[in-house]
């Protein structure tokens, strides 16, 4: 149907067969009763109890125990990381705090000390509360400064220690680059 | 009036503008560095060349002429006809494009031109994706050519829109193009910094982000700013500005075009005289005086006890001991409501405005072309609304006296209640009208700042900075502009207009318009706003 046929239909008048009653089914007394389907249930709970292959499969006994995860994809807490020399990578081109769909992440840039690098930031904080780790700031980054690492058990008593600032974000680089190296080398120095 | 043809189709244009101009007034986007409309022409960035229906010398057959001309450099006639859509023109500006990005150093991410940059814009509409440079890019350090400026030179496309300004507007000449050919840069004499007072222009003019602003540098990315349409309260040329904010914070300020009041530019005072806005001293609770006690009452309870402090006063000692001093900081919304309060509650009331800072002459500019129009002027008059109040003080008629007088009174005990407004971006209180505050005997000091006004004060009303408020001031030529509010007032602050407007017992928010369309009843001056035109949408 053309578009403009679409726009110009008249408002449908509804006839009485338009309507289909649907009443709703008798229940037999066995359907009444419950019973049957909580036993059907619990059939099913108690076959997967007694299944050693599933159960070894899916249950985790954590903390003891912790899951085998694809290290490479998984996003958990955020680093950033550290360049060659040991500073941060970082140049403060704000494109992750753009990218951002929570907004969590705050960034004060200012003029680098270095001779080779530009800008760098003196303030760079992630809370870790509000961020939904969907990973744009991390597809974002020119420089691949940022990126979400396997650490997922993000714990804190207050919501100030869920901020994660310059240096505790370089922290969980240092902690973490045994287990994900940083990718490729930047794409440009800035 | 002229009619051109521009890819076959016919535009009315005024004579005496260039075919670019008339191109971009028409909405086409034909791009371009070294054109700047208030500079003069050099054709030299090769971007916006068109072609152009010329006779064929033999035949006199009408036919596109084989070589491209620069549109900027070419006035229209009446039946020219030129073309921006072929195919030549296509490759021509990608050639170009091609060019300026040879030893670009490509560093957006750390560049505060980023956003705004008319090489980025410029690029993706009219360039390739790829470059097919395989040499070493040069590579040219970061120059300081000034106080307020940087110069990167590997950034700069050599528009010489800079160094045009320096001579033609500012009138110092400080910039100049040093060497020749791919190796040519911009650069100051040796020990001659620059360090003219209009110098924050070469920023905005330049196409690029070559120059850049040591005060904005890389403090935001300008994709977050928000823009407030403002007028600059630095002296009284009434400069129409941008305020740019972010977060509840001022940023910076940028020139908006305004013919014949600022044209494209500002003076760097203006442009970095925004920094008392964020200082920390500034007032910011209203303080109610009793005895050697301070209470900071909430904000409701003013509009009463003002009533009845001016109404007891009034009745106590008779309606011409109220008066009112108005500040020439204040719009003139915000003054007309104040007069309306205190002439409501005495009508024999004295007013007066308070004094007219000044700071040596008028500075005109190009320096040194003595005789002919200046291109730019910074007013030694350093308020923004002297013109507005005496036309509020005017309209209110009675007794208006002068700031001496005023101050007099004052000092002879002859005031029972007064209020006093400030609002000046720094210590404007004269020795006698401090000594004089404390003779007043119901004092309201309306301020920014503490000063000995507020230190004798029954009540100290905190007031805002311009870039919180919102009305309209009236400059030297007596142009009515209106200004927005850019950001949010500080914290335990009021906007001045709004608890003016309870004062008038008026209910609801302030609305600028809706007290100028009131004003306009009386004072027909305010029914006339000159709100500056906008610049094409391409032109830049």
């Amino acid at each position: 149907m053309d578009s403009d046929q679409v726009e110009q239909r008249p408002a449908r008048d509804w006839k009485a067969t338009d309507v289909i009653c649907v009443d709703q089914p008798e229940l037999t007394t066995a359907e009444r009763l419950y019973l049957p389907q909580v036993f059907g249930g619990l059939a099913t709970t108690f076959r997967h109890m007694f299944k050693k292959r599933v159960r070894e499969q899916t249950v985790v006994q954590y903390p003891e125990q912790k899951r085998e995860m694809r290290k490479e994809i998984y996003r958990g807490v955020h680093r950033l990381n550290r360049d060659e020399q040991g500073r941060v990578a970082c140049v403060a081109c704000f494109m992750c705090e753009t990218a951002c769909p929570a907004h969590c992440i705050h960034i004060e840039g200012a003029l680098s000390p270095w001779e080779d690098r530009e800008k760098y930031p003196i303030k760079f904080d992630i809370d870790e509360l509000r961020c939904i780790y969907c990973g744009m700031c991390e597809e974002a980054c020119p420089v691949d400064a940022i990126e979400l690492t396997p650490e997922y058990h993000l714990v804190g008593s207050t919501r100030d220690e869920m901020i994660y600032d310059r240096e505790k974000l370089l922290m969980v680089y240092d902690r973490t680059k045994e287990d994900k190296p940083r990718k490729g080398p930047a794409v440009t120095g800035y | 009036m002229a009619t051109i043809i521009i890819d076959g189709q016919s535009i009315d244009c005024t004579d005496n503008v260039t075919v670019l101009q008339a191109a971009l007034e028409a909405g086409w986007d034909v791009p371009h560095y070294c054109y700047h409309p208030g500079l003069s022409v050099v054709a030299s960035c090769r971007l916006c060349l068109m072609e152009l229906k010329l006779p064929h010398p033999k035949t006199k057959e009408m036919g596109w002429a084989p070589r491209l001309f620069p549109s900027c450099q070419t006035p229209v006639k009446d039946g020219l006809e030129v073309r921006f859509d072929s195919e030549k023109i296509t490759e021509n500006r990608r050639h170009c494009m091609e060019y300026y990005l040879l030893n670009h150093p490509l560093d957006c991410p750390v560049c505060d031109q980023a956003g705004e940059c008319y090489l980025q814009d410029y690029s993706r509409k009219f360039g390739d994706s790829s470059s097919r440079m395989v040499e070493v890019k040069n590579k040219n350090p970061k120059k300081d050519i000034g106080s307020k400026t940087l110069l990167y030179q590997d950034r700069c496309v050599m528009c010489s829109r800079c160094v045009r300004f320096c001579d033609e507007v500012a009138g110092t000449s400080e910039l100049c193009i040093v060497d020749r050919g791919s190796k040519s840069e911009i650069d100051i004499f040796p020990g001659i910094p620059l360090e003219n007072e209009l110098q924050g222009n070469v920023v905005d003019i330049c196409p690029v982000g070559s120059l850049l602003d040591k005060d904005f540098l890389m403090d935001q990315r300008v994709w977050s700013l928000k823009r407030a349409k403002s007028v600059c309260p630095g002296c009284s040329a009434g400069c129409t500005i941008h305020v740019d904010h972010n977060a509840g914070q001022v940023w910076r300020l940028k020139p908006r075009f305004n013919p014949g009041v600022n044209d494209w530019w500002m003076c760097d005072e203006g442009r970095f005289g925004w920094k008392h806005v964020h200082d920390p001293k500034r007032l910011n609770r209203l303080m109610v005086r009793r005895g050697a006690e301070t209470e900071s009452p909430d904000w409701s309870v003013l509009p009463e006890l003002a009533r009845f402090r001016f109404e007891r006063a009034a009745s106590d000692a008779g309606t011409d001991k109220i008066g009112a001093l108005l500040s020439p900081f204040m719009s003139c919304e915000e003054a007309w409501l104040l007069v309306r309060f205190i002439r409501g509650v005495a009508p024999e009331s004295v007013l007066a405005m308070g004094p007219v800072p000044t700071d040596g002459e008028d500075r005109t500019f190009p320096k040194g072309s003595n005789g002919s129009t200046p291109k730019f002027t910074i007013r030694a008059e350093k308020c923004p609304n002297r013109r507005g109040i005496e036309m509020v003080l005017k309209g209110a008629g009675g007794r208006v006296i002068s700031f001496d007088a005023f101050v007099k009174l004052a000092a002879d005990g002859a005031l029972a209640a007064a209020w006093i407004a400030g609002g000046y971006p720094n210590d404007w209180v004269t020795k006698p009208l401090g000594s004089a505050a404390v003779k007043v005997g119901d004092l309201f000091a309306q301020d920014m700042f503490e000063n000995a006004v507020t230190e004798a004060a029954a009540v100290v009303v905190p007031s805002c900075s311009w870039a919180e408020r919102s009305g309209c001031f009236v400059n030297h030529q007596g142009r009515v502009q209106p200004f927005e509010s850019a950001i949010a007032p500080l914290d335990g602050c009021q906007r001045d207009g709004q608890f003016l407007y309870a004062l008038a017992e008026e209910t609801g928010l302030y609305d600028a318009a809706g007290v100028r369309a009131k004003m306009a009843a009386t004072m027909p001056a305010f029914g006339e706003l000159h709100v500056a035109p906008e610049e094409p949408r391409f032109a830049h």
